[in-house]
């Protein structure tokens, strides 16, 4: 069924995203959000809903996210939500919504703070917790069985995936990032994301108000995301079923993508999703740097969508963003976005 | 230079197993490893639902392994305190013999060049097993299965609870304003922050405005009074838990401070019996002396820095009746 | 907006220890009752909704991820909210949101808490000492409400003893206290004065699932109409904020009878689902939610009104006072509220119940959600 109202992003904002921040989540969320609404001329009490991304366990406190109301101009009370998701899943959110119509502006959110903890310690803890974590199955573990049976299926290989590192990040050089140590065999530090701290704001706004609001709106045309079973020994791990669904439920094939944000925090994911998007290569793939460059949890998939949108507020007609969550690509969202003449 | 605290958190739990995991975990006491069937296949580790479309199975459990092939692997050259073995290992998708899925678990072996595709390999079992998938040391390469010690039987009863702890370290910065805040006590100095919007001080190191959205500095400083009223307060009679400090009931009053719009929640009180504690009792700011400090911030409430707690003055109690209302 | 309706409602027995299921065991119990009760299969759902409170309570982080296959999402949208304790209200509202706004005819929501793996008031200290636990924050705001209503005490008893006498007749209730009395509550032990033991909610394991569908999906089916859902926050702190009579409750409250229709909502809602984990919360709450006039509400529970058969009655499964398994006693709350206007409660059924509203609130009474349903899209003619 397709949404009878328009919804366009027509800004958005992040912190700087770097290694170990000083601030507070609330602090970043604070300063992400008047960053996004100022250039709009837009306050915090033009906001009719807000939806913010975060993740206990990143912070390592119950109801983390509570604190975080003081960043979005709660008062007079607002129309609210969180999710334990990343952000990207927060403006799905604010998008059913704004479809009922009644309202016209929402901001959405992710944010985390990475540095506060050692990642291979807290993730574990999302996977089954009678099989999975009681023996500290990591996500880097987890990574490198999917890149050996991505590069099983001739879709990628230790050079092609360092190939994506170096584009990514725009620095380093192949043949010297291929005699370095296994992290994980087959994977390489280079194949792995930052550390990053940051959180990232989103303004959405419907119909005519997006078209007072700026120029050019970024269109979500197509929105859908799917997810898979979860302990990936019992998935195939050199596909992806469920970025293939969203993607057709997105409308992904009904028109040419000139860029694509794809979340893939390990090179081998990237080509593993080129590879299932059947994306050529005439798509600019991740021109951000991607999670490689800068991945900040709970706000990483935001970001993709952001810069998705950069896209078309500079002069593009549409592309593709894709935010995931758990191991191996378990969870997968496709948000297409449009330009109009 | 901002100040990062760090603290390392202990999570105990408890975990329920249900039909099917309860059965796998009672059986590797047992030394042996099981399935389940789900038509033409045989599901390790056993699922009490069809993963692909969430149907129930029915509970036909069968005996796999205790042998299998390594399906896929990956070496860790650097395991955390979390993982099965202490040194380096592989981690391997291992298909027991007879079962349709691998099963994720670790590979003693003494470098990745001992590791392949298709090896066979079976389990190292521990001596001393209580229902958990660690019973299982780790598998080994070969065919033969092996006991690590004495080996002390089966569980007496069937398995189903097991326990599950992850101890995490945080490091968070602690924000300036909370800084500022304990800063100030160490000076027996009682100070907040006054929004330049609406007017209104925040206390207890609380660094930002919820209604302008300003972030607090230096600059928005106020000195505040070391006195006030017991506006609300709270008996808490302590439950147990992991961690608890508190063995009797203790009370936590809410204080306006004299002449602002200022409340501080939850505080402590000192030299003021739980029994006594009343809205409108009149109370001074006690201080720590050196070595009672602590570092914490006051954030939603409780005492901070060198504020350690309120006593009664001795003036006469106040009678407001809308004192009672002012808990924030 | 596309017209909206639960058809199906599922919820476990609710007890301190589900020690006989694991965590999918669990929910799945309320999701079979739920799809049974609409007919229908896991096949027939397009999407799926997750609440549930901390993550940090069980230990399972994001825990939709594991729950994936055991809810039957695999290869369909599963999302995850939590907002506190309101969290399961506002699981009914997204879930329902996804069919009004036309991505999906057909949405599960599901809410559960298996507080018994961890520890609730560790995990509210992360694991530091001198925990207030729930009672100590909602102490003061209660002490508030009697001195500025004037209510006299045994107002909270009353609530006490009619929420758990209202729980003998809901066959999934935790507490079963056959010889509640007002003398048993008022001599239980004083836990965070003025709130006493049996004045207190449980800590409980259970979960709740909701289908909710279109008008076409609705046909042959018994639907429960969504008239209006909303849900509106406001920050932890600042001088003067009224936790008592907090402003988001009232903006909620106002907005979702707006979308539904009511001007007279003391006459027009037959029967309330109120989040009460505290006795008094039920005058308190009567009086945000317009059920009655500042200052009155404790005056209803004390005629007897907010009793089944009464003129207001509230929380006749026994409400979050007789089961709180936190992260799904909001759903609850509004399945409850479903179940009344598709005649479907049982024992706790109110005569001829047509609208009814379900509410949840979280934090330090910071998070509300909401919505109305009635047995037809018009029911006020």
């Amino acid at each position: 069924m397709a949404p009878s109202t328009d919804i366009a992003v027509v800004g958005w904002a992040t912190t700087p995203l770097v290694r170990r921040t000083d601030l507070s989540e609330t602090q970043l969320l604070l300063r992400a959000i008047t960053s996004a609404l100022e250039p709009l001329g837009l306050t915090r009490s033009d906001v009719d809903f807000t939806c913010l991304g975060s993740c206990d366990y990143i912070t390592g406190q119950a109801f983390s996210f509570v604190g975080n109301l003081d960043a979005i101009g709660a008062w007079p009370p607002k129309r609210d939500s969180h999710v334990e998701m990343d952000g990207a899943w927060a403006l799905y959110e604010a998008w059913l919504r704004l479809q009922e119509g009644d309202i016209e502006i929402a901001v959405v959110t992710g944010s985390g703070r990475s540095s506060t903890g050692n990642p291979a310690l807290i993730y574990p803890m999302e996977m089954d917790p009678y099989y999975l974590a009681p023996i500290g199955a990591d996500p880097v573990t987890f990574a490198a069985l999917q890149a050996r049976a991505v590069i099983a299926a001739g879709i990628a290989d230790e050079r092609t995936m360092a190939e994506v590192a170096v584009r990514s990040r725009g620095e380093g050089d192949v043949d010297e990032l291929l005699r370095g140590e296994y992290v994980r065999e087959p994977l390489r530090r280079h194949d792995l994301p930052p550390i990053t701290d940051g959180a990232a704001a989103m303004v959405l706004a419907t119909g005519d108000r997006a078209r007072q609001l700026v120029e050019r709106p970024a269109y979500i045309t197509g929105f859908d995301h799917r997810t898979e079973c979860h302990n990936p020994a019992f998935r195939r791990l050199d596909d992806s079923p469920s970025t293939r669904i969203a993607a057709e439920a997105a409308g992904l094939g009904d028109a040419p993508v000139e860029v694509a944000e794809l979340q893939a925090a390990f090179t081998h994911e990237e080509l593993l999703l080129r590879s299932v998007l059947g994306l050529g290569d005439d798509v600019a793939v991740n021109p951000s740097g991607g999670a490689l460059k800068a991945n900040p949890i709970m706000a990483s998939g935001l970001c993709r969508i952001g810069h998705a949108a950069d896209h078309v507020f500079a002069g593009g007609t549409r592309a593709l963003a894709h935010s995931t969550s758990g191991p191996c690509l378990q969870q997968n969202l496709i948000c297409i976005l449009e330009g109009r003449s | 230079m901002v100040r990062f605290t760090e603290s390392t958190i202990t999570f105990p739990y408890t975990r329920s197993l249900g039909p099917v995991v309860g059965a796998f975990m009672t059986a590797l006491t047992e030394k042996r490893i099981l399935g389940i069937r789900n038509g033409e296949q045989v599901i390790c580790p056993p699922m009490e639902w069809d993963p692909s479309t969430g149907a129930e199975l029915p509970r036909d459990l069968v005996e796999v392994g205790p042998a299998g092939t390594v399906d896929s692997w990956t070496w860790v050259p650097e395991p955390t305190e979390q993982h099965p073995l202490d040194r380096p290992f592989a981690f391997a998708f291992v298909r027991l013999d007879g079962a349709s899925t691998p099963l994720l678990h670790a590979v003693d072996a003494s470098s990745p060049d001992a590791m392949s595709d298709g090896m066979r390999v079976a389990p190292r079992w521990k001596g001393q097993r209580i229902g958990h998938l660690t019973d299982i040391a780790c598998f080994v390469p070969g065919e033969e299965p092996q006991v690590d010690g004495d080996d002390l039987g089966p569980a007496a009863e069937p398995v189903q609870m097991m326990d599950y702890l992850a101890r995490i370290t945080y490091r968070n910065p602690v924000p300036p304003s909370s800084d500022l805040v304990v800063d100030a006590s160490r000076q027996h100095r009682l100070v907040g922050f006054r929004c330049p919007g609406c007017g209104k001080t925040y206390v207890g190191g609380r660094g930002v405005c919820p209604i302008d959205s300003v972030e607090f500095g230096e600059e928005h400083l106020v000195e505040l009074p070391h006195t006030g009223t017991i506006t609300n307060h709270v008996v808490i009679t302590p439950v147990q838990y992991p961690g608890q400090t508190e063995t009797e009931p203790f009370a936590r009053v809410f204080v306006l401070l004299d002449g602002s719009d200022a409340v501080l929640g939850y505080q402590p009180v000192i030299e003021l019996p739980v029994e006594d504690v009343a809205v409108g009792v009149r109370v001074s700011a006690v201080w720590a002396s050196p070595g009672e400090e602590s570092d914490e911030g006051g954030g939603m409430g409780g005492a901070f820095g060198s504020l350690i707690g309120w006593m009664p003055n001795g003036e006469p109690p106040v009678d407001d009746p809308d004192l009672v209302n002012r808990i924030f | 907006m596309i017209p909206a309706a639960v058809v199906g409602v599922g919820q476990t027995h609710h007890k301190t220890r589900r020690r006989d299921v694991s965590f999918g065991g669990l929910v799945r119990e309320a999701v079979f009752r739920a799809l049974d009760d609409a007919q229908m299969t896991m096949a027939d759902i397009d999407a799926v909704v997750l609440g549930k409170a901390p993550d940090l309570f069980e230990g399972v982080m994001k825990p939709e991820l594991y729950l994936s296959d055991a809810l039957g999402a695999v290869g369909k949208p599963m999302f995850r909210v939590h907002t506190a304790g309101s969290v399961g209200g506002t699981t009914g509202i997204v879930a329902a949101s996804h069919v009004q706004g036309g991505k999906h005819k057909t949405v599960l929501a599901v809410a559960f808490e298996k507080q018994s793996e961890g520890n609730a008031q560790f995990a509210l200290g992360s694991g530091k000492g001198a925990s207030l636990g729930a009672g100590g924050s909602f102490a003061p705001f209660i002490r508030s409400y009697i001195h500025r209503s004037g209510a006299p005490e045994h107002i909270g008893w009353k609530v006490a003893v009619k929420d758990r006498q209202n729980a003998l007749k809901n066959p999934y209730a935790h507490l079963k206290i056959e010889d509640i009395s007002i003398e048993k509550v008022k001599s239980s032990p004083m836990m965070w004065e003025p709130i006493r033991f049996l004045e207190s909610c449980p800590s409980s394991d259970g979960a709740c699932a909701v289908v909710i569908t279109d008008e076409e999906g609705a046909r042959g089916r018994t639907p429960a109409w969504i008239l209006g859902a909303s849900s509106r926050s406001e920050p932890p702190a600042f001088p003067g904020r009224d936790p008592v009579r907090p402003l988001a409750c009232l903006t909620c409250a106002t907005d979702v009878y707006q979308q539904a229709g009511i001007t007279r909502p003391r006459e027009q809602i037959d029967m309330a689902e109120l989040y009460v984990p505290f006795s008094w919360h039920e005058p308190m709450w009567l009086e945000a939610h317009f059920l009655a006039e500042e200052g009155d509400g404790w005056k209803l529970t004390d005629a007897g009104d907010t009793e089944i058969g009464g003129s207001m009655p509230i929380n006749c499964s026994g409400g979050v006072l007789s089961s709180n398994p936190i992260g799904a006693s909001g759903l609850l709350r509004f399945a409850e509220a479903a179940l009344q206007v598709r005649g479907a409660a049982g024992e706790h059924q109110v005569d001829g119940c047509r609208t009814a509203l379900g509410m949840a609130y979280g934090a330090n009474s910071q998070y509300f959600s909401m919505w109305v349903v009635a047995d037809s899209l018009q029911p006020f003619g």
